[in-house]
């Protein structure tokens, strides 16, 4: 869409349009309808009276890294054992779902 | 193709064949073969949907309009578990396979005489997997793989606790048993499984409590991991390459999984997916959709939250995302985008056949989308009350929301429509082809919505909002009934051929068959059959309890049967498992569906109907220990 307008309009016009376009990115929205988009799939932007950004804002949820990490913590750790009872499974035949009782 | 063959010899015609599978470098899939095979036969119902269009649609005929008055109950069974009975069995051949809510048992039945449980398997899982579940302890059903001739057929199964597990489809002994979700984090299982294939592809669920979403396939043989893909984060995880969303760039392609996020909060941003699949092997892809981003306060995280809500066509074998279309960007409403996908061709209105894919949405529109690369072809409103949204444009895909219905934090957001239950939620709905009509079981459900802060700790919930929800516009909202619709709707020419209202609601989704009756359970405990042209209501019966699950049917030894799952609960009924009274409770349902609890109450077991409930037991010797009476001499 803006290569269309960008061939069809004087470079000047062309600028003067893109400022345009970058401030109301920039800008609280008068109203979200979703519409406005910075780029493609990207359309999101603060309601008025909020923040575009939260973090060091009211709205801060000052998340705690250590919590963030435990879903990949424990995906990890799913996926090793499964690795294992697979192996084994391929190695002997017979499924066994307490990897401490599989041998190295 | 007639004149193909007509002009080659048979042999070589099975040579140059082999030759082209060669040469593609594809594996002859047998296992999909097989299945096809048995979902086309109306002896069975193999997979959650029927078959891979997950259309819910039976060529059986036995039952039509004129006769489906006579039916009445052939048999019956129970399952022994109290909360939510979602989904419906499965049959391949002489068995019936059911599944139940947490703790998950799987019984075996004999057709021939289903008074005798062929074998029951019921895993032990900690308790605590019930406090981590959402929204009571559903599980939608199970998988069937044919077996190979090496591995034996196999039922595949999920736990609440988060296992996958395999099991022999004679014996029902554990064939192979893996992780998938860990309760610890709040993650669990509640999807039914989907073979493709020589893959069992799996869900995830815990977005209330920011689980951060997956979908992962594994091999049906070994229970190893194929591959697994993400909802959020980098284009690794997610599945996204160069080609993605090639056809429909406006919908966004590279980066967004992270840029759409603020800092971290991918990590714990939801977008599971817990409802159903579809596949086309044509396509060769699955489609699917991801689930509502966490929090559910919407102030907590700023952008799009790219790819949850998201309808999604994946390489099956690679897990590669060839499309993702995102229908409710930045979701204020847990809208979650998890629905039934099913798959038709139709003629769209310049006459061109296309393979298309239908969705009802939680957020009150219905999409079709053509299922070859997402291009969107129609986005209805399912009811014409819904407000958060004034339309969808279907070159952009946006939806342009109305701000009046929009939520924030310090605002309490009145009278939404749809509620976060949605107009349409996890109901498996049917598609008749040869009328070209959809079946859909509609909530008619609007709420009010109040955020507020929280902090996210692994394993608890972590949702940030008050709900209180109550009837649609067009229900009782004095009494709290007229919470449902069913409807009829033609997706090409954007029309609902018939409608009627529902004392609550059509939860579980919709069943239609070649004998021009469609079907459905009602969450008071009816099952209902309706003319699939006219609405007209031809023939009821009260079940032991109200109904969250789809009917299916099946024919055996040459008669036809229709069979539903039965046993009140799911988000709908919460109240009732969990014995609550405050209305914002069950995230809002309790206050919906207060007056549920007069018309029905627990208690979950499958019905199965025939026409004069003619079955196994037409001949009372079957089952029977003896047929040897003693009489007393004179």
């Amino acid at each position: 869409m803006t290569t269309s307008i960008s061939r069809l309009l004087p470079i000047s016009t062309a600028l003067a349009l893109a400022g345009v376009v970058g401030f109301a990115a920039l800008a609280p929205a008068l109203a979200y309808d979703g519409t406005n988009c910075r780029a493609p799939g990207n359309c999101w932007e603060p309601k008025p009276g909020f923040p575009a950004v939260i973090a060091g804002s009211k709205f801060d949820p000052k998340h705690d890294p250590k919590e963030l990490a435990k879903q990949s913590e424990s995906i990890r750790g799913m996926e090793e054992r499964n690795a294992q009872r697979v192996a084994n499974f391929k190695k002997t035949g017979k499924w066994e779902y307490d990897v401490k009782k599989i041998a190295d | 193709m007639t004149r193909l063959t007509s002009s080659v010899s048979a042999l070589s015609l099975v040579v140059a064949l082999g030759a082209m599978v060669g040469a593609a470098g594809i594996t002859p899939a047998a296992a999909n073969d097989k299945l096809v095979e048995l979902s086309k036969s109306t002896d069975n119902w193999p997979m959650t949907g029927k078959n891979y269009n997950a259309n819910n649609y039976s060529e059986a005929k036995e039952i039509t309009k004129e006769n489906v008055k006579q039916l009445r109950p052939a048999w019956s069974f129970s399952t022994g578990v109290l909360s939510g009975h979602e989904g419906t069995p499965l049959v391949i051949g002489n068995r019936m396979y059911v599944h139940t809510s947490f703790p998950n048992i799987t019984y075996a039945l004999d057709l021939d005489d289903p008074g005798h449980i062929v074998w029951m398997h019921k895993p032990k899982q900690p308790a605590t997997a019930r406090a981590v579940a959402c929204c009571d302890v559903v599980n939608r059903g199970l998988a069937y793989w044919p077996g190979d001739g090496k591995v034996p057929a196999l039922i595949l199964k999920t736990q609440l606790d988060g296992n996958v597990v395999a099991l022999n489809a004679e014996t029902g002994e554990e064939y192979w048993k893996v992780e998938n979700s860990d309760i610890k984090v709040g993650s669990t299982l509640t999807i039914a499984p989907y073979v493709v294939k020589d893959e069992v592809i799996i869900g995830s669920s815990g977005a209330e409590l920011g689980v951060r979403g997956y979908v992962t396939a594994y091999d049906v043989k070994t229970g190893e991991q194929k591959w697994r893909r993400y909802a959020t984060g980098s284009d690794e995880d997610i599945g996204i390459g160069d080609d993605f969303n090639k056809d429909n760039p406006q919908y966004g392609q590279k980066g967004l999984g992270l840029s759409t996020w603020e800092g971290d909060a991918w990590k714990i941003g939801g977008g599971t997916n817990w409802g159903w699949y579809a596949y086309d092997p044509d396509t060769n892809l699955i489609y699917y959709g991801s689930g509502n981003p966490a929090p559910w306060n919407e102030t907590m995280r700023p952008g799009d939250n790219k790819w949850t809500m998201t309808i999604w066509g994946r390489d099956v074998d690679t897990g590669m995302a060839k499309f993702g279309y995102q229908k409710t960007p930045h979701d204020e409403w847990d809208y979650a985008g998890v629905n039934v996908m099913m798959l038709s061709e139709q003629k769209d209105r310049t006459g061109k056949l296309r393979k298309l894919l239908t969705h009802p949405d939680r957020n009150g529109i219905v999409y079709t989308l053509d299922r070859t690369n997402g291009d969107l072809v129609s986005a209805d409103k399912i009811d014409d009350t819904v407000n958060w949204v004034k339309q969808v444009d279907l070159k952009t895909g946006l939806p342009q929301r109305d701000p009046e219905f929009g939520t924030r934090m310090d605002h309490k957001g009145r009278d939404i429509c749809p509620s976060a239950m949605g107009y349409h939620n996890q109901g498996h709905d049917s598609y008749d082809p040869t009328r070209q009509t959809f079946f859909m079981g509609v909530n008619h459900i609007c709420m009010d919505w109040e955020p507020f802060m929280l902090p996210y700790r692994a394993g608890q919930f972590f949702v940030g909002a008050t709900l209180n929800m109550y009837p649609g516009p067009k229900g009782d909202r004095q009494n709290y009934l007229g919470l449902g619709q069913v409807k009829a709707y033609d997706a090409i020419n954007n029309k609902f051929k018939w409608e009627v209202m529902e004392r609550f609601a059509a939860w579980g989704g919709t069943l239609a068959t070649a004998g021009g009756v469609m079907f459905y359970g009602t969450l008071d405990g009816f099952i209902k059959a309706r003319d699939s042209d006219t609405g007209e209501l031809l023939w009821k019966f009260k079940l032991p309890s109200g109904v969250i699950g789809h009917p299916m049917t099946f024919t055996h030894n040459g008669t036809q049967y229709v069979a539903i799952l039965y046993g009140v609960g799911g988000w709908a009924g919460v109240g009732l498992v969990f014995d609550l009274n405050d209305p914002t409770a069950g995230l809002g349902a309790v206050g919906a569906f207060k007056n549920l609890q007069h018309y029905t109450q627990m208690g979950g077991g499958v019905m199965v109907f025939s026409l004069d409930g003619k079955g196994p037991y037409s001949d009372p010797n079957v089952g029977e220990y003896s047929t040897k009476v003693i009489r007393a001499a004179n």
